[in-house]
């Protein structure tokens, strides 16, 4: 049963460096502002979520702890995004790509830095 | 088992410092201000994993405490940094 666990864990750990891995790829990589933020919603789900799972079987007491910080991570990580991306609509970030549903129904400021 | 886990602990903490450092260099060369806002936050979310894994290595619960500590506050401070660059104002 430990080793069970223990090798749960080791799958755990091993996936969400990848996604992490993954995500800090496509953050580097992707070239506008919304598609990175597509690409940071990876690590902060997906990796921090696999990694708190993994401490929730290695480290002993830590089972309604790190559930609760997984709650607080999946509530807080697409309101983030959400606010990030808005106020980059809002001061005329430009897209990359060509569709754009929000033209024209929102006031679009000058960023002033 | 226990020796292989051992070692994937600690390469996993390198890999997200190195992250982290990468995140930031991000920060210090960005092409507008969402996106250094962007790499903060992305920044902030690979400092809580290494809170977390720093509770593994030492089996000790408390880092979980700073790490929730860590998260509330890149919360409130990136929402409220994004509100203040969009509106120049805060509340």
């Amino acid at each position: 049963m430990e080793t069970v666990l223990q090798l749960l864990a080791f799958l755990l750990l091993v996936l969400g460096t990848l996604f992490s891995l993954i995500g800090v790829i496509g953050f580097i990589r992707l070239p506008d502002v919304y598609t990175r933020l597509h690409a940071t919603g990876k690590v902060s789900v997906f990796g921090l979520v696999f990694l708190l799972l993994a401490a929730d079987i290695l480290t002993p007491l830590a089972t309604w702890k790190a559930l609760l910080l997984i709650f607080f991570v999946l509530a807080a990580s697409p309101a983030v995004a959400h606010a990030i991306s808005s106020s980059a609509y809002r001061t005329g970030v430009p897209l990359v790509g060509k569709r754009d549903d929000l033209k024209g129904k929102l006031e679009v400021g000058q960023e002033k830095d | 088992m226990k020796s292989l886990l051992d070692i994937t602990i600690w390469i996993v903490l390198i890999a997200h410092l190195f992250m982290a450092l990468v995140a930031a260099w991000r920060v210090w060369r960005g092409e507008n201000s969402l996106s250094r806002l962007a790499g903060l936050d992305l920044a902030s979310t690979l400092t809580i994993a290494v809170f977390v894994i720093i509770s593994i290595i030492r089996a000790n619960i408390i880092y979980i405490d700073v790490a929730i500590a860590a998260a509330a506050l890149s919360y409130i401070s990136t929402i409220a940094l994004a509100k203040y660059i969009s509106d120049h104002r805060v509340f």
